[in-house]
This record gives structure tokens, C-alpha cells and sequence, in this order.
């Protein structure tokens, strides 16, 4: 009895597990109470799990992603470990009362290190561009100047002639030959 | 706030944390919250800023307040002076610059008298609040409407205007 039972189990497992080879039609009598209903992929119009699964292409998408996270990081990993080795073993600067007696350099007005290399090794001192600036207008001034005081003396020359400009060189009176009006008869 | 401000303006509030009076057994559960608080974050939070402060101590370097010289104004230069013009202006535009300063200075003082206060800030926060008004009035009256190309020259026709017009009042009044 027992027997029995054990053998229709395993009849139904192998049914199950193959349940195309012509072996077990023969044991009908054994399998016909077993269902063999999810031997076979069964696929739903409607509701089940998607078996092949249809989309655009994410290739595009995928690779510019990828890209620009490589490109992006290529360049922010090295400045971002830079940045965090500077303010956390560097550190940013006190403020402190000008000592005594002592001129601080223009870099040494800044706050943060790389502030402060910048402005030591790239930028000018503010008091080069300021005497620049002072250097310009002063060459502008001098150059307006000169030029408002040549309008006015050239306006007195001309008006007033005793100047030494505006004089027109004349021939020599000794050179001119009087000679055509000097009888009534020519 | 960080440490070096001074008491006498950003005073502390009075405390207002009420004596305990425990009535059961049980543990106070927002003690519980505040130390687990304290020993997952606020333990490993300080410990990392103590050695970043420690390794900052080794090589020490300070920054200072630039101190300008005072050149003559706009109106001790003689008409056409222009190098003692241009210094006068860039003078004009650091003070313009420190008064800017000085008008963020009280409105944060006025902003801290508010949270400070809490609800009861429009009758306790006077004498931030008339600083702050008399700051602000003389601020516009000063630098005002002068624009965004605003300079020195532009400053000081506003004063002569300005000093026309009270005049123009005064002799008015008296009439």
C-alpha cells in the first residue's frame, strides 16, 4: 500500500519533469490524476511577467552618460582631492593686528591658501595696477595739456603775427626784374 | 556664531529650561535620542575637526586688514588735476564699499535682536531698530539714488544739492 503510494509519486515527478518522452505514456494509469499544467511556459496577453521585453535602444543614452561621467571626473577627482588636501592639512589663514614696523605683502591680506598663491604668483600687486592706472592718466594729462596750449598759441600766432610761426618765406626783392614795367613804352 | 563677538551686542538669551520633575520610572526618551544623537554624530564629528584643527596648528599663517591712507577729497583737488582726481575716487569707492559693510553690520544686528526676541521682537528690539532707521536714512541720503555707474563727482553734486535745498527751507521757514 504504501509501496504504491511512493511508486505514483515518483511516476508523477517523472511525468512532470518529462513530460514529452514516450516512456511514461505507457504509465497513463499512474499520471492520469497528476495536471500538468506548468510544464509549459504559458504567456499572457495581458497581465503576466513580460517574457521579451520591448524597448528603444538605450545605447545612445547609456554611453553619453558614461562619457560624461568620465570626462567630468577625469578633471574633478584630482581637483577635489587637491581642494581637500589644502583646507584640511593647509588651513586657512588668521586674522591678525599688523605687527609693528612691518609692511605685509599684498598676498597677505587673503584668507584662503590658494587665494593667496594666486594672488602671489599669478596676479599683479593692486598697487602696480594702480600705479598703471596713475601712469595713464598722468601721460593722458600731459597730452591734453599740450595739445590745448598748441591750439591757443596757434591762434595767437596767427591772429597777432609777431610770433615765430606763420611766417611765409618770400623771395629775395633784389632777384625781381623790373625791367618789363619799368619804361611806359614795354 | 563663531568666537570672537561681542557680548555687550549679541547678548544670550535668559535661559528658559524648566526645573525637572521626574514622576515616573521610566527613562526620558529625548534623553535617550540626545545621547544616541551625541555619540553617533557628535563625537565622531568633533574628534575628525580636532585633528583637522591639529594639523592646521603645525604651520600657522595669518592675514591681515589692509590700512589705507587718507588722500585728499574730491573737493581739495584743483580743477584739472586729474591724478588727484582718480585718487580721490578710488578713496570714495573703499569708503562706499565700508559703508555697505556697516549698513549689513546693523541689519544683522537687528536680525539677531528679532531671533533673539522671538515673538515679543517688535517692542523689545528698539533701540537695534532705531540704529538700524537712522543708518539706512543716512545711507540713502548719502549714496542713494546715485546709480550704477555712481562716483565720486556724482556724490558730491548730490551733497551740493542736497545742501541747496535745506538751505532753500531754511530760508523759507524763516520768511
Amino acid at each position: 500500500m504504501v509501496g504504491m503510494s511512493v511508486l505514483r509519486v515518483a511516476a508523477g515527478f517523472a511525468a512532470r519533469l518529462n513530460p514529452f518522452k514516450q516512456g511514461f505514456s505507457n504509465g497513463r494509469l499512474l499520471t492520469r490524476t497528476i495536471p500538468k499544467t506548468e510544464s509549459a511556459a504559458v504567456r499572457y496577453g495581458s497581465h503576466g511577467k513580460q517574457m521579451f521585453v520591448f524597448k528603444p535602444s538605450d545605447y545612445y543614452d547609456r554611453r553619453f552618460l558614461h562619457l560624461l561621467r568620465y570626462y567630468i571626473l577625469l578633471t574633478g577627482i584630482p581637483v577635489a582631492a587637491i581642494i581637500t588636501y589644502i583646507n584640511v592639512f593647509i588651513g586657512e589663514a588668521e586674522l591678525a593686528e599688523i605687527p609693528e614696523n612691518y609692511v605685509p605683502e599684498h598676498w597677505e591680506y587673503y584668507k584662503h591658501p590658494i587665494t593667496r598663491w594666486i594672488a602671489r604668483n599669478l596676479y599683479d600687486p593692486p598697487e602696480k595696477n594702480y600705479e598703471k592706472m596713475m601712469a595713464l592718466i598722468e601721460i593722458e594729462s600731459e597730452k591734453a595739456e599740450m595739445r590745448r596750449t598748441q591750439m591757443d598759441v596757434r591762434k595767437l600766432m596767427r591772429e597777432k603775427g609777431d610770433g615765430p610761426w606763420y611766417h611765409y618765406e618770400t623771395m629775395d626783392k633784389s632777384l625781381i626784374d623790373y625791367s618789363p614795367k619799368s619804361t611806359p613804352d614795354n | 556664531m563663531p568666537d570672537g563677538f561681542d557680548k555687550d551686542v549679541y547678548p544670550e538669551p535668559p535661559r528658559r529650561t524648566p526645573a525637572v520633575e521626574k514622576q515616573t520610572g521610566l527613562p526620558n526618551p529625548a534623553d535617550i535620542l540626545i545621547k544616541l544623537f551625541q555619540y553617533t554624530v557628535d563625537v565622531p564629528v568633533t574628534t575628525f575637526r580636532d585633528w583637522v584643527e591639529h594639523q592646521h596648528e603645525r604651520n600657522r599663517f595669518y592675514y591681515y586688514q589692509q590700512k589705507f591712507r587718507r588722500v585728499p577729497d574730491l573737493t581739495e583737488c584743483k580743477l584739472g588735476d586729474h591724478l588727484c582726481n582718480y585718487e580721490a575716487e578710488m578713496q570714495w569707492r573703499r569708503d562706499h564699499k565700508v559703508d555697505q559693510e556697516i549698513v549689513k553690520v546693523i541689519k544683522e544686528r537687528l536680525g539677531a535682536c528679532q531671533q533673539r526676541e522671538g515673538n515679543s521682537y517688535l517692542q523689545n528690539c528698539d533701540k537695534e531698530m532705531n540704529q538700524f532707521r537712522q543708518v539706512s536714512k543716512a545711507y540713502q541720503s548719502r549714496y542713494g539714488d546715485l546709480g550704477a555707474y555712481g562716483s565720486a563727482q556724482k556724490c558730491l553734486m548730490k551733497q551740493k544739492h542736497r545742501m541747496i535745498a535745506e538751505r532753500k527751507e531754511a530760508t523759507a521757514a524763516e520768511d
